[in-house]
């Protein structure tokens, strides 16, 4: 063998072990420094009022967040890229770290602390838990990844069933199935499933992958687990289904002997798989053809992940809708004619406006966990009356029943918030966006659960300082609630001989607020979701003109194009003669 | 190679001019100017071509020419066809955009700081003139490191209770309620905010909040409460203190002219 060669095949070698080495290190990302007194300065500066000193997540703010700022000391990671049951990565900490939680009080802190400081306090967050220092955390193959696809969605959709996904997650996805209101996470707080429809809300992102990673590692410290204890891996489909009928017949003593000794040959086949996987639980590096099985088995189950994975990603837009400012105000639309009723196809020619809502943090009892995301509307009016409907995701359908502490009466509402006179400009001040004021009143529609087809009209100058008005409602409501979602429809005539009434009027600018109680989350009075002022039009009935005018305006500048020719014309050949 | 004809150098110039305007100014040095001020400097613009080329007969008639071409040379006939199609058409649509626009929903006002009153209140208490109160625990800063520190943190804890839902864990205004509301939460990393005002101004603002604003304090919507009703007087000055030494912009002092 010649030098060179001799040299070939260890360069090749080295190779073989660098790649060994050195993959697994760049799968995992960049690791943290060693912790440091600058690491637990910054910790202590950005980062103890939630989650406290000692990182229990108990800092002054902590109270009054949910879900609650993470508790470091027990090594529960909600957003991992590693699979069950195993710490996160240090690039999970630094990436949570820069791009914060969404839907949550977590902030981005890229931009406002340099790469170097979010590392350090990675660092610093790793001491508050033993379990990290002998910890080598293994990520998720991602690698198998099935491309997003009508047939992928609909295999998504069906998995979402047949795991009852539903059960918390709803039928649609807005996080209103039966086991929703009852959740609560390790530390026993009350914990809402997510609304698969708001991505924007999604604390780990919502790329698909993302999506993916939190069904195989599953959430930490909340109820929702790795998909991969729904199967039994390493069993086909049909040796599964076949396992569960076998195990109803045990149930009720009527399985044969060869049927037993079918059983225990198919739960030989799933030990072997539990006993590697445990191997890799525990850290252990698994043999090559165990490993090689481990991953046979594992493959059909992160192929339906992927379909699920795919089905959420088709629920809903990505990012959150503008809110209705600008280009994206609510205009009422004309049309003549009856106004269209509730479930009329005609609404769904209009598009949404959208009205974010925040908790109601200015007057006691406060509302710091708002779980009304947000209100959409749509308007008709004619020449006599105007419709609208609103909806809004609320993830139960709370009739009126006693909270449990309080004894006040919870009960899913809405009210709907006018000024009783339009301010002239936008120099003249609005009544204050929470019910007005002592200077400035409102005009509400009060509408409620428990009495769907009814909206209690109200006048208030202050949030303590409402009255219902003593005339009979001349509004008309209905009210349904269905898969996690309101729609409210609610009409009235443009005017009315009531003072304390708002007076709809075209072309005008009229401001439009929101309050909203979801009785499960505890909402009542002043404890509750609202919006800020938004505007709304009532679209003018485009003029007649705009048919007249512009075809005029082009004949007359054919004429002048033809009488400048002509005229040209003319002197040339007076020229040439 | 052929002089490009006068004409064509005064479409060009007259292009490049709209692009600086509305990009150039208009985006990269300042704000986006309003449509009605870039077609009047346009209309200026056309002006000043037509003095320039009319100054002498020659350069006008060279101006001209290929107007005249395109309007009577049997040559130029494609030109001239594309042409009297085209300026109609753009005539139709331009007329029909303006004849049918849409109302526009008022325009948000730039945030206007307002005055403060005469005297600065706690409820219905008078603490002294807005010019002159300071915060009572300012001088700690130099007469007692440790006491100052201790208010220091105190406003720490009572911002992240009550304030950083809207201003943002970094007081950046950016915190988890900020995009429900407009005009947005005021962002103390600003440079232009705590170092422009006194502190008993921002006193003022925290106790009374968005229903005290003075009529001048435009846009008015401001979701700001009265903490007052929530706060003790100590407390509003402790928080004034954190906002200061988070940040790291001290509040102006009486003796400094406003800006």
């Amino acid at each position: 063998m010649s030098t060179n060669h001799r040299f070939f095949c260890v360069f090749i070698a080295n190779l073989v072990l660098l790649s060994v080495i050195v993959i697994p290190v760049f799968a995992q990302g960049k690791k943290a420094p060693a912790a440091s007194e600058t690491g637990k300065a910054l910790y202590n500066d950005k980062c103890a009022h939630c989650h406290g000193v000692e990182g229990a997540g108990d800092g002054a703010g902590a109270a009054n967040l949910l879900p609650r700022p993470r508790d470091f000391t027990k090594g529960l990671y909600k957003i991992r890229s590693t699979g069950s049951g195993q710490l996160p990565t240090d690039q999970d900490l630094f990436d949570i770290i820069s791009k914060g939680m969404p839907g949550s009080s977590m902030p981005a802190w890229e931009g406002i602390l340099s790469e170097d400081q979010r590392w350090q306090i990675v660092a610093h967050i790793k001491t508050f838990y033993d379990g990290f220092e002998d910890a080598s955390p293994v990520e998720i193959d991602l690698s198998g990844k099935v491309p997003y696809s009508g047939e992928s969605v609909t295999k998504g959709r069906e998995l979402y069933k047949q795991l009852e996904c539903n059960a918390c997650h709803g039928a649609v996805g807005r996080g209103d199935g039966t086991s929703a209101p009852d959740l609560t996470d390790e530390w026993g707080f009350r914990i809402w499933p997510a609304n698969l429809e708001q991505k924007w809300n999604y604390r780990g992102g919502a790329t698909t992958e993302d999506i993916f990673k939190r069904f195989i590692g599953g959430i930490a410290g909340s109820p929702m687990p790795s998909f991969i204890s729904s199967f039994r891996v390493g069993l086909s489909d049909a040796e599964s289904a076949r396992m569960t009928e076998l195990e109803a017949k045990m149930d009720s003593d009527e399985l044969a002997d060869a049927e037993q000794t079918e059983y225990e040959g198919l739960e030989e086949k799933l030990y072997a798989f539990e006993d590697i996987m445990l191997k890799v639980e525990e850290g252990e590096e698994p043999t090559p053809e165990e490993k090689a099985k481990l991953d046979v088995g594992m493959k059909p189950i992160f192929e339906k992940s992927w379909h699920i994975a795919n089905y959420v990603k088709s629920l809903g837009p990505e990012a959150i809708p503008q809110p209705a400012i600008g280009d994206k105000v609510l205009r009422a639309q004309y049309r003549p004619g009856d106004l269209p009723p509730i479930g009329d196809e005609a609404w769904n020619t209009l598009e949404s406006s959208y009205f974010p809502l925040v908790g109601q943090v200015v007057i006691e009892p406060r509302q710091f966990n708002p779980s009304i995301d947000s209100v959409t509307a749509k308007s008709f009016y004619n020449d006599k009356e105007i419709a609208f409907l609103f909806t809004w995701d609320d993830r139960t359908k709370t009739l009126p029943q006693a909270d449990e502490e309080t004894a006040e009466i919870l009960e899913d509402a809405i009210a709907i918030q006018f000024p009783v006179k339009v301010p002239q400009g936008p120099t003249e001040p609005k009544p204050y966006f929470i019910w007005g004021d002592a200077r400035r009143a409102v005009y509400l529609w009060h509408w409620k659960v428990s009495e769907p087809q009814k909206i209690t009209e109200m006048n208030a100058k202050g949030i303590d300082k409402a009255t219902v008005q003593s005339a009979a409602s001349q509004v008309q409501a209905e009210g349904v609630y269905e898969d996690g979602r309101y729609r409210l429809w609610v009409k009235r005539a443009l005017t009315t001989e009531d003072k304390n009434d708002l007076q709809f009027e075209s072309g005008v600018f009229i401001p439009i607020a929101f309050s909203g109680w979801d009785g499960a989350n505890g909402d009542v009075k002043t404890k509750r979701a609202i919006s800020t002022w938004y505007t709304f039009v009532l679209e003018p009935v485009p003029s007649k003109k705009r048919f007249v005018y512009p075809p005029l305006v082009a004949l007359i500048s054919v004429g002048v194009l033809f009488a400048l020719r002509g005229a040209v014309q003319r002197r040339e050949n007076g020229n040439n003669i | 190679m052929k002089r490009m004809p006068l004409f064509t150098k005064c479409l060009i110039l007259f292009v490049l001019l709209w692009l600086f305007l509305k990009f150039v100014i208009g985006g990269i040095i300042s704000v986006p100017l309003p449509s009605s001020l870039i077609a009047m400097y346009l209309w200026l613009i056309i002006l000043a071509i037509l003095v320039h080329v009319s100054v002498e007969d020659d350069r006008f008639r060279e101006f001209l020419r290929p107007i005249k071409e395109t309007l009577a040379d049997e040559s130029k006939k494609v030109r001239r066809t594309a042409l009297f199609v085209l300026i109609p058409l753009v005539m139709l649509g331009f007329t029909f955009s303006k004849v049918s626009t849409r109302a526009d929903p008022p325009a948000a006002l730039r945030t206007a700081h307002p005055a403060p009153p005469a005297d600065l209140t706690y409820r219905d208490k008078v603490i002294g003139t807005s010019q002159e109160v300071e915060n009572p625990f300012r001088h700690l800063e130099k007469d007692d490191a440790e006491a100052f520190r201790v208010h220091v943190e105190n406003g720490r804890r009572v911002y992240y209770q009550n304030c950083f839902f809207c201003h943002g864990d970094n007081l950046d205004g950016k915190g988890h309620f900020a995009h429900g509301f407009q005009p947005l939460p005021a962002n103390f990393q600003d440079p232009g905010i705590i170092p422009n005002f006194q502190e008993s101004f921002l006193f003022w603002r925290i106790s009374k909040g968005g229903p005290e604003l003075p009529p001048a304090a435009t846009p008015w919507d401001s979701a700001m409460p009265v903490w007052e009703n929530y706060l003790t007087e100590e407390e509003i000055w402790e928080v004034i203190l954190f906002l200061s030494e988070y940040t790291g912009y001290r509040p102006r002092t009486s003796g400094e002219g406003a800006h």
